[in-house]
């Protein structure tokens, strides 16, 4: 066994449908399995982008140089370049497993606001009372009324899925 | 700052919270910096992050007292700054940015320290040329904004790229020097052993003093006075002890680092490239071909490795990369790139103004290390190496 979790980040894509959008949804997706115990091959720390795994990163990375994952890189509208992931066999991923619908339901969200739900929800497990708040204060810029509402929506969204371990009531 | 104070008034507040991160930011370091860090990540410490380490002792240790006598929540601020929390303002760009004053600080020491002369960089001119510009941020396809940030004046166009390169060409020559990365591997096993025979209960395979400091740490990892308790002194006080231990990994390993018997190096990668590519083209094919090669090649390593494991690592495994511009973690983005200032007015970066910058490719190591001595090992990799080039 190889200290690079090749099949781990591929199985992430692939139980996300297939195609993942962005190094940080690919992040986020992988944060939230980990948390609700749907995954459990990546350790997360706290960044000023929200909870990142280097393991994860350095695996996606190593997997598009062989192959097993495809990286697309494109410009943005805004100036910088994004990732887009996809690897074969999502067609015959079980569509009723929790892990495929917690993946799939949040790679559908904007980043932005996936970013700051997986960032709240980080922020409750290292003890911080008002995980919300703290989100807000912590990333001022991305924190507008509108996108903090829909990140919390989207959060209650996920939470009516059936994890092995729940999201945090925040 | 006073490129800041000249641009943006003076802020004497954010001013002093920019100038005590910069001093401050890497105070959370562990011994071996870096190496550390590594052994943190494999056995999930914490408290080995120096990022973390960092943010808990302004805010909450010894220093954090100092730091609040300049106001209440003086602390916290230079921790929010230093994590790049809060508000985005250009004193931000002092302590993280392409031209922040660690970057050009540990260019100029490191190149001293190492007695290098080769990466020097015209300060004087490149201050007197730095500007400030608004550039766009965002997380993936999405634009949150712009931040304000340094950017270069078009007159420091080749002292940027004086800078660019002499950043590049310090990561082949001293920080991912051979010897550096292999000393690095050898210390990294030997604290994962530590930490390992102690929290299974068998300190006296160790031979450490039950009050040592890495028994101490060991055993309470996340506790903030163990952590600080190390640095580079203590473990080199500890080699001759751990040269007596009687774990086979612990007392080679110790000798090995004490007395300067590290293990030998095979760079996979100009193995590789010389058979894939003899005369380095570079086509794309071809830097495709070699970086698969590679990393198979380190995989069947790791997994002989494992296969093969004994009481003493007999291969190493390293592998690593330096893009021309240092990069974060994030999206990539303008905030990534040195951008320059056009006689127009418009921000470009400065690969679209300099060939020599343009022309370079990210720079990747693919090693791995193995004792002198052991020369059944080498023909495993050769092998390795020659089964997969095929």
């Amino acid at each position: 066994m190889s200290s690079f979790l090749i099949d781990e980040v591929t199985g992430i894509v692939r139980d996300a449908g297939g195609s993942v959008v962005g190094r940080t949804r690919l992040q986020k997706v992988a944060y939230l399995l980990t948390v609700t115990g749907l995954e459990n091959n990546f350790q997360f720390s706290y960044k000023h982008y929200g909870p990142f795994s280097e393991q994860l990163a350095s695996s996606a990375h190593l997997a598009s140089l062989i192959g097993k994952l495809r990286e697309r890189q494109d410009q943005t509208a805004w100036g910088g370049t994004y990732s887009t992931y996809t690897v074969d066999g999502a067609d015959v991923i079980d569509h009723s497993s929790v892990r495929v619908r917690l993946a799939s339901e949040a790679v559908k969200a904007d980043s932005i606001e996936l970013e700051l739900a997986a960032t709240a929800v980080f922020l409750f497990f290292d003890g911080y009372a008002n995980p919300w708040e703290e989100t807000a204060r912590r990333k001022f810029e991305k924190s507008t009324p509108q996108r903090l509402a829909n990140a919390q929506a989207l959060l209650n969204k996920l939470k009516q899925i059936d994890v092995p371990k729940p999201l945090p009531q925040i | 700052m006073k490129i800041v104070q000249q641009k943006e008034g003076s802020n004497e507040s954010r001013e002093k919270i920019a100038l005590a991160a910069a001093m401050v930011h890497d105070v959370g370091h562990g011994p071996f910096s870096h190496a550390f860090e590594t052994v943190g990540k494999r056995l999930g410490l914490k408290l080995a992050d120096h990022e973390k380490m960092s943010d808990m002792l302004i805010r909450d240790g010894e220093l954090a007292d100092i730091l609040k006598e300049m106001g209440s929540g003086f602390a916290n601020d230079v921790a929010d700054m230093i994590k790049k929390d809060g508000k985005q303002t250009l004193h931000n760009a002092v302590v993280s940015s392409q031209f922040d004053a660690d970057r050009l600080d540990y260019m100029r020491r490191d190149r001293m320290m190492t007695g290098s002369q080769h990466s020097a960089i015209d300060l004087t001119w490149l201050l007197a040329n730095l500007e400030i510009g608004d550039v766009p941020v965002g997380v993936d396809e999405a634009q949150v904004g712009t931040v304000p940030t340094f950017v270069i004046g078009p007159k420091a166009i080749q002292a940027a790229e004086a800078y660019v390169m002499g950043l590049f060409q310090l990561y082949p020559t001293i920080y991912f020097h051979k010897a550096t990365r292999g000393a690095e591997k050898v210390f990294a096993e030997l604290l994962v052993r530590i930490v390992e025979l102690i929290q299974e209960g068998s300190l006296a395979r160790v031979g450490l003093p039950e009050n040592h400091p890495l028994v101490k740490f060991s055993r309470n990892p996340e506790t903030i006075d163990t952590a600080l308790a190390l640095d580079d002194t203590v473990v080199w006080g500890a080699l001759p002890l751990l040269q007596e231990s009687s774990d086979p990994l612990l007392a080679e390993f110790s000798d090995r680092l004490l007395n300067r018997k590290l293990f030998k190096c095979i760079d996979i990668r100009t193995r590789v490239t010389h058979k894939i590519d003899p005369k380095n083209t570079r086509a794309e094919q071809a830097v495709d071909k070699i970086d698969r090669c590679c990393v198979n090649v380190i995989i069947k390593l790791q997994e002989w490795e494992q296969a093969n494991k004994g009481d003493v690592p007999r291969l190493l495994t390293d592998q690593a990369e330096r893009k021309p511009y240092k990069a974060g973690g994030g999206t990539s983005g303008p905030t990534e790139q040195i951008n320059v200032r056009t006689d127009g007015g418009a921000l470009i970066d400065l690969k679209q103004r300099s060939e020599v910058v343009s022309a370079l490719s990210v720079f990747k190591l693919t090693r791995v290390y193995h004792s002198r001595k052991d020369t059944a090992v080498v023909t495993v990799i050769n092998e390795i190496i020659d089964g997969e080039v095929k």
